[in-house]
C-alpha cells in the first residue's frame, strides 16, 4: 500500500519536473518580456536531441559512460544559446507590437524549429540507450526507484532554487524583477532593456534545452514532441499562474501528481482531467496560483 | 535519397545517363509494342513529421530502394518508374493530395498510406477517382467493414488486429500459466481494437485469463513512469502493448529501470517497428516481440531481403522495420500485375485492366511471397518471436522465430472479425 | 466564375477550401479585426461545422445541404453561447489561452468518446444534395467542380455579402470602438462583454458553416479538424492576408491554400518555408499582403 503511493507519489513528482523544466523557461521569458513562447516545447526537444548527439559523440570517442551526464548536460545548455540568435534576429522587432504578433511570431518559430531538428536528425527517435540504467535504482519504502530520476527531479530543484536565488539575491535577478514590475520605470532607472531581454530570453531557452537534454536518457526522442508539450506546459503555467516561477513548481507539481493518480485511479480521465481545471482556473482565478492579476 | 520529384527526377535521369554512357543494350529501355516510351508515373503518399514518421520513412526508403533497382534493369516493360511523392498527414490534406496525385499530376496507381483515420478517408475517395491505390498500412474493422465492403480500386493491407491475434496464439504457447493480464495500447483505434481482440484470442483459445488493468495513454506521450506505477499496483502476471513506435522504447527503458519484467511476462505485438532502438540494456530476454512481416534477420531469408538490410544500413545506420517490405510488395506487385495483364493484351494495360490482374496475384516481396485476396486484401505472413540477447547487435533479436501466414491468422474475405475467432475449432 | 471550364481539374478542387476557409475567416476576422480578440481555439468550431455535416449525413439521414448549413450554425451557436459568455470577459493573451484550452477539450472529447464519434478514425461525410438534387449522374470529382463548386460559391457571396453589412451597421462600428477603446465605449452606453459575445457568436456561426462546406470534399471528418495548430493556421491565413482590411482574411485563405499546395508537392520541409513567411509577415508587413498593397491606414498593432 505504502508501495503503491510511494510509486504513484514518485512517478508524479517525476513528471512535474519534467514540466518544471519545460516550464521554467516559458515563465521567465513571459515574466519579463510578457511573451508567451509557444517555441518553449520546440526548445525543449532541441535540448534532447542535442543531448543525444552530445552523448553519443562522448562513448563514441572513448568517453567513460558513466559521466555521460557531463556531456549532456553541456549539450543542453550549449544549444541554449540559440536563444540569442533567436532574440536578436527575430524576436527584438515586435516588442512593441500587440500580444497576438509576439505570440504568432513564436508559432513561426515552432514550424521552422519542426522541420530543422527533422533535417538534423531525422525522423527515426532518437535516445541514448541504455545510459539511463547506469546509475541504478533506489528502493524508498519497498518502491524501486531508479537513481536517474532522482537526478532529474534533484537537478530540476536545484534549477528551481537557483532561478529563486538568482531572482532575488543578484543584482541581474533584481533587475529582472523590476523590469517585470515595471518596464518603463526601469527604463527610467538607467536599466538597457535590450540587455536585459536577450539575458532573458537566452536564460529561458536554456532552461528549456538543459530540461529536455537532462530528461532524455529516460525518454526517447521523437519527432513534433514539441508541439505535444507545449500543451501540458500551458496547463502548468495558468494552473500556477504566468510569469510566476513559482507557480511553474506548484503548478507543475500539481498537474505532475493529479496526472499520476488519475493514471492509476482512473485512467481514463487522464489528460481530460487537466484541462477541464486549466478551464476551471482560467475562469475562476485566471491569475492562478500566483500570477499578477489578469489584464 | 530522392525524396520529392524534382530530385528523384535528377536521379533517376543520371542512373539513365549512367545506364546509356557505361551498360550495354540489354540493360537499356527497350521499347516494347504497345508501351508508351515516357516514364510510368506512380504516386506516393509518405509520412513525414509526427510519432509516425519513422513508419513513412521506412516505407518511402523500401520503394526508392525498389524504384533504383527496378529503373537499373531497364523499368516496366521498358518504361523507367518516376515516384511522385508527396506527404501524408491529416485526413482533409492528404485527400487533396491525393486528388492532386491523379488530376493534376495524373499518376497510373498511388501507393501509400498509414495512419488508420487517413486510410479511412482515402478508401471513399480511390473509389471515386477509379484508380487503383494500394495502401501499405492502417486497415480497420471499420475501415473494411462499414465503408468498404466491396472495394473496386483499393486495395488494403492486412488488418491492423493480425498481429494482436498471432500475439494471443503464441501467448497460449508460451505463457500458458498467466492468469491475470494487464494492457497499455495508444488512445485509438488501433490500440482498443489489438486489445480487445487479443483478449477475445485469448479467450477462445481457454485461457481464462482476468484484465486487471487497461491504460490508454495517447500517441505521443514520453513518459510512462506513472503509468508503471499503475501497473506495479495492478501486479497482473503478463503485460501486453502494441506501442509501434518510439513510445515502446520508453516504455521498455523505464520499465527496466523498475525491473517490472522481473516477475511479468510482456508481449509487444508490433514494437519491432522499432527493433533497433530495444537495446540489451533494458529490453529483457524471454518476451514475446512482435515484428508485423518483416524480419530482418531471418536465417531463412532471401537473399533479396539479406541485399537490402545490407544495403539499407549501409546507407541510412539502421536496420530496417517492416513498413519497408509493405512498401516493396505494394510497388513490386503493381509490376507484376502491369506485366501480366500486358501479356494478354500486348497493350500497356488501363487502370481497370490493372485492377483486374492485381487481383489474386502473387509478388515477391523482401520475406517471401505475398499476394492479394479477390476481395483487394494483402495476404502474408507474420513474424514474432521471444527476445535474446544472444546475437552480434547491441539490440534485442528474436529466437525461437515464429512465421504465421495470414491464412491461420487473418479472417477470411466477407467474414466479421469477432464472428471469425468465436467459430474457430479449438 | 468560369474557373470550372477554364481551370485544370485539381486547381478548381483547390478553390474548395478556399472557399470554405474564406467563410470561416470572414467570421474569424469580425473577431480579430474588428473587435481585437485573438481567438487560439477557432478551430473548434469548424470541427463542429464539419461533425454536424457528418452526423445528419450518415446517422440521421439528412443530406440535403440546405438543411446541413443552417444546423451547423445552430450548433456552432449552442456552443458558442455559454463558451463566448465565458471568454469574452478577459482580453489579449487570457482570452487566447482560455479558446486554445476550449478546444483542446474538444479535440480530447473527439477522440476519447469514439463510441460516439468515431475517434481518430473519424466520421464519413456523405456527398449531400444540392438544391434537392442528388446528382447521381455526376462522378465525385464532376459534383465537386460542377455542383458543389458553384453552391459553395453561392454560399461564400452570401457570407459575404452578411459580414459587409454586419461590419458596416452600428453594431460592427461598435465593434470597432470597443477594439480601440474600450473604456470609451464602456462610457458611450455599449455593453463590452455583450458585444464582444455577439461577434463571438457570429464568428463561430460563419466558422461552423465553413467547417460544414471543407469537410464534403474529403468526405471524412476527424479530430485532427480540431487540433491547436488548426486554429493557429487561420489565424496565420487572416494575417497573412490583412486583418485590417475587409477582404484581406479572403486574399489569406486564398495565398495560404495555393502557396502551400505548390510547396508541399516541391519541398519536403515546407513548414520551415511557412514558418519563415509567418516570421516575416509578423515583423515587416504585420498588416500583411492587403496592407502592402493596399491603404495605408494606420494598423493598431501596437501594445495598449
Amino acid at each position: 500500500m505504502i508501495t503503491n503511493l510511494v510509486n504513484i507519489l514518485m512517478g508524479g513528482v517525476f513528471h512535474a519536473a519534467i514540466l518544471f523544466l519545460v516550464a521554467a523557461g516559458l515563465q521567465v521569458v513571459f515574466g519579463v518580456q510578457k511573451i508567451f513562447n509557444l517555441a518553449c516545447g520546440s526548445f525543449y526537444a532541441l535540448g534532447a536531441y542535442t543531448g543525444v548527439s552530445a552523448v553519443g559523440y562522448f562513448t563514441g570517442h572513448g568517453g567513460p559512460p558513466a559521466l555521460f551526464i557531463v556531456p549532456l548536460a553541456l549539450g543542453g545548455l550549449a544549444v541554449g544559446l540559440i536563444g540569442v540568435v533567436v532574440e536578436r534576429g527575430l524576436l527584438r522587432f515586435v516588442y512593441d507590437r500587440d500580444e497576438t504578433f509576439q505570440l504568432l511570431l513564436t508559432f513561426a518559430l515552432v514550424l521552422m524549429l519542426e522541420d530543422l531538428i527533422r533535417m538534423t536528425w531525422g525522423t527515426a527517435p532518437v535516445s541514448t540507450g541504455g545510459l539511463y540504467l547506469n546509475y541504478g535504482q533506489a528502493r524508498i519504502l519497498g518502491a524501486t526507484v531508479p537513481v536517474y530520476n532522482l537526478i532529474v527531479i534533484a537537478a530540476s530543484l536545484a534549477i528551481a532554487l537557483g532561478i529563486g536565488w538568482l531572482l532575488s539575491r543578484t543584482v541581474f535577478g533584481r533587475i529582472i524583477r523590476a523590469s517585470a514590475d515595471n518596464r518603463e520605470m526601469a527604463e527610467a532607472l538607467g536599466v538597457d532593456m535590450r540587455w536585459v531581454y536577450v539575458r532573458v530570453f537566452t536564460l529561458g531557452t536554456m532552461l528549456g534545452t538543459l530540461g529536455g537534454a537532462l530528461v532524455i536518457p529516460a525518454t526517447a526522442a521523437m519527432s513534433e514532441m514539441g508541439i505535444e508539450l507545449i500543451v501540458e506546459a500551458f496547463a502548468v503555467v495558468v494552473i500556477g499562474g504566468l510569469g510566476s516561477m513559482r507557480g511553474a513548481f506548484v503548478g507543475a507539481l500539481v498537474v505532475g501528481i493529479l496526472r499520476s493518480v488519475a493514471i492509476s485511479v482512473y485512467p481514463e480521465l487522464e489528460m481530460l482531467l487537466i484541462y477541464l481545471i486549466v478551464i476551471a482556473v482560467l475562469l475562476w482565478r485566471p491569475r492562478g496560483l500566483f500570477g499578477a492579476a489578469a489584464a | 535519397m530522392a525524396t520529392t520529384r524534382r530530385e528523384f527526377l535528377k536521379v533517376a535521369g543520371g542512373a539513365a545517363a549512367a545506364t546509356a554512357a557505361g551498360f550495354p543494350a540489354v540493360a537499356r529501355a527497350q521499347a516494347k509494342p504497345g508501351v508508351p516510351s515516357d516514364p510510368v508515373k506512380i504516386g506516393i503518399l509518405a509520412i513525414r513529421a509526427g510519432i509516425a514518421a519513422p513508419v513513412g520513412t521506412a516505407g518511402l526508403r523500401g520503394t526508392e530502394w525498389w524504384a533504383e533497382r527496378v529503373n537499373k534493369s531497364g523499368g516496366i516493360l521498358g518504361r523507367q518508374v518516376q515516384l511522385i511523392v508527396e506527404e501524408e498527414s491529416n485526413p482533409k490534406d492528404t485527400v487533396e493530395r491525393y486528388r492532386k496525385l491523379i488530376l493534376q499530376d495524373k499518376v497510373e496507381v498511388v501507393i501509400g498510406g498509414i495512419s488508420t483515420g487517413v486510410t479511412l478517408a482515402l478508401g471513399a475517395v480511390a473509389e471515386e477517382m477509379e484508380t487503383p491505390w494500394l495502401s501499405w498500412d492502417g486497415t480497420t474493422q471499420k475501415g473494411v467493414e462499414e465503408t468498404m465492403p466491396n472495394p473496386k480500386w483499393a486495395f488494403k493491407s492486412v488488418d491492423n488486429e493480425v498481429e494482436a491475434i498471432v500475439a494471443g496464439q503464441l501467448t497460449r504457447k508460451y505463457f500458458k500459466g498467466v492468469q491475470t493480464i494487464a494492457g497499455i495500447n495508444n488512445d485509438y483505434s488501433y490500440g482498443h481494437d489489438c486489445w480487445e481482440t487479443y483478449q477475445a484470442v485469448l479467450k477462445k483459445l481457454g485461457m481464462n485469463v482476468k484484465p486487471v488493468l487497461e491504460l490508454f495513454p495517447k500517441l505521443g506521450v514520453t513518459d510512462f513512469t506513472s503509468h508503471i506505477a499503475a501497473i506495479q499496483q495492478a501486479k497482473p502476471d503478463l503485460l501486453m502493448s502494441s506501442f509501434w513506435s518510439g513510445d515502446a522504447t520508453i516504455i521498455l527503458k523505464q520499465a527496466a529501470a523498475v525491473g517490472l519484467f522481473k516477475n511479468m511476462k510482456g508481449v509487444f505485438t508490433t514494437a519491432g517497428g522499432v527493433h533497433d532502438s530495444l537495446k540489451k540494456e533494458f529490453t529483457p530476454e524471454g518476451l514475446l516481440l512482435g515484428y508485423n512481416t518483416m524480419y530482418f534477420d531471418d536465417p531463412k531469408g532471401s537473399p533479396l531481403l539479406k541485399q537490402f538490410v545490407r544495403e539499407y544500413k549501409a546507407k541510412y545506420n539502421e536496420y530496417p522495420a517492416y513498413e519497408s517490405d509493405h512498401a516493396y510488395f505494394n510497388i513490386e506487385s503493381y509490376k507484376v500485375a502491369v506485366e501480366k495483364a500486358y501479356a494478354q493484351t500486348k497493350q500497356w494495360p488501363t487502370k481497370a485492366q490493372v485492377v483486374k490482374a492485381l487481383e489474386g496475384i502473387e509478388a515477391q516481396s523482401l520475406s517471401g511471397t505475398r499476394s492479394w485476396r479477390t476481395d483487394h486484401i494483402q495476404m502474408c505472413s507474420f513474424y514474432q518471436g521471444l527476445t535474446t540477447h544472444k546475437n552480434n547487435y547491441d539490440f534485442v533479436t528474436i529466437n525461437p522465430i515464429e512465421v504465421v501466414s495470414t491464412k491461420t491468422a487473418m479472417k477470411p474475405a466477407g467474414s466479421k472479425l469477432l464472428d471469425w475467432i468465436n467459430g474457430w475449432k479449438i | 466564375m468560369l474557373l470550372p471550364v477554364a481551370a485544370p481539374t485539381y486547381y478548381v478542387t483547390l478553390m474548395l477550401p478556399f472557399m470554405a476557409y474564406g467563410v470561416v475567416l470572414f467570421g474569424l476576422n469580425l473577431l480579430f479585426g474588428y473587435t481585437g480578440l485573438v481567438s487560439f481555439g477557432h478551430a473548434l468550431f469548424i470541427g463542429i461545422g464539419a461533425y454536424t455535416g457528418a452526423v445528419l449525413t450518415t446517422h440521421l439521414g439528412v443530406r440535403h445541404m440546405e438543411l446541413i448549413l443552417p444546423a451547423a450554425a445552430l450548433a456552432a451557436a449552442v456552443v458558442a453561447a455559454p463558451v463566448g459568455a465565458l471568454c469574452v470577459r478577459y482580453v489579449k493573451i487570457y482570452f487566447g489561452m482560455l479558446t486554445l484550452a476550449f478546444g483542446m477539450v474538444f479535440y480530447t472529447f473527439l477522440l476519447k468518446f469514439y463510441k460516439l464519434t468515431g475517434g481518430d478514425e473519424g466520421m464519413r461525410m456523405l456527398r449531400p444534395y444540392l438544391l434537392g438534387s442528388e446528382w447521381t449522374g455526376f462522378s465525385k470529382t464532376a459534383y465537386l467542380v460542377g455542383p458543389y463548386y458553384y453552391f459553395s460559391l453561392a454560399v461564400l457571396v452570401l457570407a459575404t455579402l452578411l459580414m459587409w453589412r454586419i461590419v458596416r451597421s452600428p453594431f460592427g462600428l461598435c465593434l470597432k470602438t470597443i477594439r480601440d477603446n474600450p473604456l470609451k465605449a464602456e462610457s458611450l452606453g455599449v455593453s463590452v462583454p455583450r458585444y464582444r459575445w455577439y461577434a463571438f457568436m457570429i464568428s463561430a456561426i460563419y466558422a461552423a458553416v465553413g467547417g460544414a462546406l471543407l469537410a464534403t470534399p474529403t468526405g471524412n471528418v476527424d479530430p485532427t479538424l480540431v487540433y491547436w495548430t488548426h486554429s493557429g493556421n487561420i489565424v496565420f491565413m487572416v494575417l497573412l492576408g490583412g486583418f485590417s482590411s475587409f477582404f484581406g482574411p479572403l486574399l489569406g485563405a486564398f495565398v495560404f491554400i495555393f502557396l502551400q499546395d505548390t510547396v508541399m508537392s516541391v519541398f519536403p520541409y515546407w513548414r520551415l518555408i511557412f514558418g519563415a513567411v509567418l516570421a516575416f509577415i509578423v515583423i515587416f508587413a504585420p498588416g500583411g499582403l492587403l496592407g502592402l498593397f493596399g491603404r495605408r491606414r494606420p494598423v493598431e498593432v501596437s501594445r495598449a
